[in-house]
């Protein structure tokens, strides 16, 4: 019989992970409690209170198995669509108003995993920014796993990678290897620089030079509080002032530190590089 | 394809300072030099006094930003004494970023928290009733029943009884009820406490 667990140990377990990580959990009880019941099995914990011990006391990395259990960690190509459109729609206006033709607009994926998210921004501004044309693009993907890397460079997936695909873009921008493998095309994998980078080391990051827009979902949840500020303050010494990162839906810049401003866009919340003040 | 790889156009980065030059930057540097000071100290676990001195002076939220998250990145015991003295700040930025810092260090925190919570700014004790949700054991229970018992204020009491509904046990039930004894006068006390003490009782 499985462990019981009600809305009062959802609120108390969802208050914990709030404060710990500033991740906040989705509004369905069941949808929790199923959850945690999985990780009491996993831990042969037999009551929710001797779980959310072992919880706070982060034994045998349990913080990073419970967020794990609300994650998604397969990605596809146009994952969180809506920070797509506000790209287009909203930031990169912003990013080119006062910049000239020709000028480059500079935009981080990171962590960019197999490489869905950098060649889905760049299918996404090919297909939809009608100034693509007129500024120098580039897109960097990074990630401290290199192994991911070499599979990023080599751009060839599976069917679920392409599920959100519109059938046009896959034909466009897609060769078939088989009937269950697609290659992103050449000229769209030469066009994405891919790095190894810890996000965490100064020297590492600041290498890649300054961004207009940063891509960051889902990463941050998962450092400590110490790591994920450093994380913060490289990032923002990696943005131009003025320039734009987005995190992934359940995060907070705000809850991480207080250099960034909160913008609100149609489509998504964005987080804003302030313009430097006058240097006193 | 208009996208374009241009890696090797990007200029190479400046050095970090050293730890004399940064500590020079810190204490009268412009504010971009002050920023790069406090990061680059991050590296040098020994001047969290000095990281400390400067927030004293600093008005600057990047900069200031930026001196803690590299005490927090020490975590020690100095460290910690370096960000204490804040907690009680006039500056609500200066205070928050205090009480964050603290946050992130329970390991060295944990020891000061008793001080803390007998501090004489009730508005320092108020935010020790919070640090003590990032330590969480019986023994912190404990401290924040002799609030509940000895505390003159009932906005300490308050954030007190707060911070029990999280880690307390049923060995905090008797200063909670001395607690509504001692505030019988404020309802929201004992509307506070009976809250508290059913989610105990459910939970243990």
């Amino acid at each position: 019989m499985p462990p019981a667990v009600d809305d009062e140990d959802c609120r108390k377990i969802g208050e914990f992970l709030y404060r710990r990580t500033g991740m906040v959990l989705p509004r369905h009880p069941d949808y929790i409690i199923r959850r945690v019941i999985d990780r009491m099995q996993a831990t042969a914990t037999t009551s929710f209170d001797q779980y959310l011990a072992r919880l706070r006391a982060d034994f045998d990395d349990e913080i990073e198995h419970f967020i794990n259990a609300f994650t998604i960690n397969e990605t596809y190509f146009y994952r969180e669509e809506y920070q797509l459109r506000c790209l287009t729609t909203d930031l990169l206006a912003q990013c080119i108003a006062t910049k000239p033709s020709g000028a480059p607009v500079r935009i981080w994926s990171i962590p960019c995993s197999t490489g869905e998210e950098p060649y889905s921004i760049a299918m996404w501004l090919l297909d939809t920014w009608p100034a693509v044309d007129s500024y120098d693009v580039e897109i960097i993907g990074s990630d401290i796993d290199t192994r991911v890397l070499e599979a990023a460079r080599a751009g060839q997936y599976g069917q679920r990678a392409l599920m959100r695909l519109p059938k046009a873009t896959i034909a466009r921008y897609f060769e078939t290897i088989d009937d269950q493998t697609w290659r992103i095309i050449a000229d769209l994998r030469q066009s994405i620089g891919f790095s190894a980078t810890n996000v965490v080391a100064a020297t590492e990051v600041r290498q890649l030079g300054r961004f207009d827009v940063i891509f960051c979902r889902n990463m941050l949840i998962y450092f400590d509080d110490a790591s994920r500020r450093i994380a913060a303050e490289n990032l923002y010494e990696s943005l131009v002032p003025g320039g734009f990162i987005c995190l992934g839906h359940t995060e907070s810049m705000s809850r991480i530190s207080p250099l960034f401003e909160v913008q609100r866009y149609a489509d998504a919340v964005v987080y804003q590089r302030p313009l430097d003040p006058p240097d006193v | 394809m208009p996208l374009v790889r241009k890696a090797s156009q990007v200029a190479p980065p400046a050095g970090s300072p050293d730890r004399a030059d940064a500590l020079r930057a810190l204490g009268s540097g412009p504010a971009s030099a002050r920023w790069s000071a406090a990061r680059a100290l991050a590296d040098f676990v020994d001047t969290a006094p000095e990281l400390g001195r400067a927030l004293a002076a600093e008005t600057d939220q990047r900069v200031r930003a930026a001196i803690f998250t590299s005490l927090i990145h020490f975590g020690d015991a100095a460290s910690v004494q370096a960000v204490v003295p804040y907690l009680g700040a006039p500056d609500a930025n200066l205070r928050s970023g205090a009480l964050d810092a603290l946050r992130a260090m329970p390991a060295a925190m944990g020891a000061y928290l008793a001080g803390l919570l007998r501090d004489p700014d009730p508005n320092v004790r108020l935010l020790a009733c919070e640090l003590t949700l990032e330590v969480p054991s019986p023994a912190t229970a404990m401290l924040l029943a002799e609030v509940l018992e000895h505390d003159p204020s009932v906005n300490v009491c308050a954030a007190a009884l707060d911070a029990l509904g999280e880690i307390g046990g049923p060995d905090v039930l008797p200063a909670m009820a001395c607690c509504a004894e001692r505030f019988a006068d404020q309802p929201f006390i004992r509307f506070s406490v009976d809250t508290v003490r059913t989610r105990i009782e459910r939970s243990h």
